[in-house]
């Protein structure tokens, strides 16, 4: 009875290592920020961004760590964290989302839109966002850059230092995938 | 028959895993991928100071902070014409990241000619994942030397050699951010002054230290401190020192103003020999100024870097 357990166990497994063989994941992910004004440049680099692909369904989702960014200057890194985007309260920035028209079998590099859910500082916008899909090896690369308003997510800047951030955020993204292994 | 139902439960089991493991969303799954790296508090306190005292923040490395601070009071039924105040007394500091857990700093106090230097090294930092280490500690060690007498008030070491002069302050400063807005810090201190000039007066003194910050913004928050002197000097009548404030960052500015009664800026100074109370009183009631410019020198192109 035990051995008919396990088998039936590993059947389980075995159907479900299937269905994920669609999926991609990343775990070195890099998303980037620039904000560019006269008084002062401020950018930010995050190399630890997760991300998985379902190509079955044209899923994706990316999730990160905001206190992952590193600055030029630490004490950007304090501000960013402590006064704006408030990583204690809201330590993760997410994105859920559908690459629209995906084609996972064309082997050239194509411009898909996806289409989603992205949340910052815990306010959930629906954005779209253009990307390019390369397939290299049987996985996939995406690349793109977007931009992000700064009040649509209600990150406070006091007036006096309003000078120094750009209004518009533009963030780039760079995603190397390989098959999710659990 | 026991048996049996042992085993459709346990199918049953199974397949409700193997169901939750399918339906849950491709976040849910991300979640699950986060490595298990330490993730510690950042900014117990915002500058190296809280108000009057040492916090338990050093700076990062290659950072060097350059201080002013300042303090204005009145003398009791002065006539004199003076402006806004009475009396002054400033001190000019640096600060300096040696690297991220150890800083070295020096000053110097115009009122009592105070050289000091310390030396604050950060030993535990608390995290906020709810593992490890529930409170930071850094261990602060100054070693100061004063130069002048101080003609209003009497002097309390002798002034015969150089190490007469000196005195020696370490500090365990462990403190706790409870909420992204409220930190508390206690601060036991132990002093010792090379030469007393009196016989009666205590070489060691030990005093405790506690101080609060509440955030009221991104930029601004509210603190206070206290120095609690255990065995106070007995020739002259020394008071706790006190200070209540508000601190204001901007950018690579930090201003720290405040109510206090201490006129001092080195430890040994302000919590062993303040003589007047905090009230409201000319000559007790003290305005202090502090502002911190912070520049960062010889940090590495971290962005560039891979």
């Amino acid at each position: 009875m035990n051995k008919l357990i396990i088998l039936i166990f590993l059947l389980i497994n075995f159907t479900d290592d299937d269905t994920k063989s669609d999926q991609f994941i990343t775990r070195q992910g890099q998303v980037s920020f620039f904000s560019y004004t006269s008084v002062e440049d401020i950018e930010a680099k995050n190399n630890q961004v997760l991300s998985i692909i379902d190509i079955s369904k044209n899923e994706i989702a990316v999730s990160m760590l905001m206190n992952a960014f590193v600055f030029k200057k630490s004490l950007m890194h304090e501000h960013f964290n402590e006064s704006y985007i408030e990583s204690d309260l809201y330590p993760k920035a997410t994105f859920e989302g559908n690459i629209i028209d995906f084609d996972p079998s064309e082997t050239d590099t194509q411009t898909r839109m996806v289409k989603g859910k992205l949340t910052i500082h815990g306010i959930t916008k629906e954005v779209e966002i253009k990307t390019t899909i390369e397939q290299v090896n049987g996985s996939f690369v995406l690349n793109g850059d977007f931009e992000v308003t700064v009040k649509d997510f209600d990150i406070k800047i006091p007036p006096i230092l309003a000078p120094n951030i750009a209004k518009v955020i533009s963030i780039k993204f760079k995603f190397e995938y390989q098959h999710y292994e659990k | 028959m026991r048996n049996k139902v042992l085993f459709f439960t346990n199918i049953c089991l199974l397949f409700c895993l193997n169901v939750s493991i399918q339906a849950q969303d491709l976040l849910d799954k991300l979640e699950q991928e986060y490595p298990d790296t330490p993730q510690y508090q950042l900014a117990t306190f915002k500058a190296s100071r809280i108000s009057i005292g040492h916090s338990v923040e050093t700076r990062k490395k290659g950072v060097l902070e350059l201080q002013a601070f300042t303090r204005y009071w009145n003398i009791p039924n002065s006539s004199g014409q003076s402006f806004v105040a009475d009396k002054m007394g400033a001190r000019i500091g640096v600060e300096y990241g040696i690297s991220d857990k150890l800083t070295f700093g020096g000053g110097w106090s115009t009122l009592d000619g105070i050289f000091d230097s310390f030396l604050k090294y950060k030993l535990i930092r608390q995290r906020n994942d709810g593992k490890g280490a529930p409170v930071s500690l850094s261990l602060f060690q100054n070693i100061a030397y004063r130069s002048e007498r101080n003609p209003p008030l009497i002097d309390i070491n002798r002034f015969d050699n150089f190490q007469d002069q000196l005195s020696f302050t370490t500090q365990l400063l462990l403190a706790r951010k409870f909420t992204p807005q409220f930190s508390a810090q206690i601060s036991p201190t132990y002093i010792h002054r090379n030469s007393s000039a009196f016989t009666d007066d205590p070489n060691n003194q030990f005093a405790i230290g506690v101080g609060g910050r509440y955030k009221i913004g991104g930029h601004v928050s509210i603190v206070s401190e206290y120095y609690y002197l255990i065995n106070p000097l007995e020739s002259i009548t020394t008071y706790d020192a006190f200070a209540l404030g508000v601190n204001w960052e901007l950018s690579d500015v930090m201003l720290q103003f405040k109510l206090t009664n201490t006129w001092f800026f080195s430890e040994e100074a302000f919590i062993t020999q303040t003589p007047n109370n905090f009230n409201f009183n000319d000559g007790n009631l003290t305005f202090g100024f502090n502002a911190i410019f912070v520049l960062h020198l010889n940090q590495k192109d971290k962005i560039n870097t891979d």
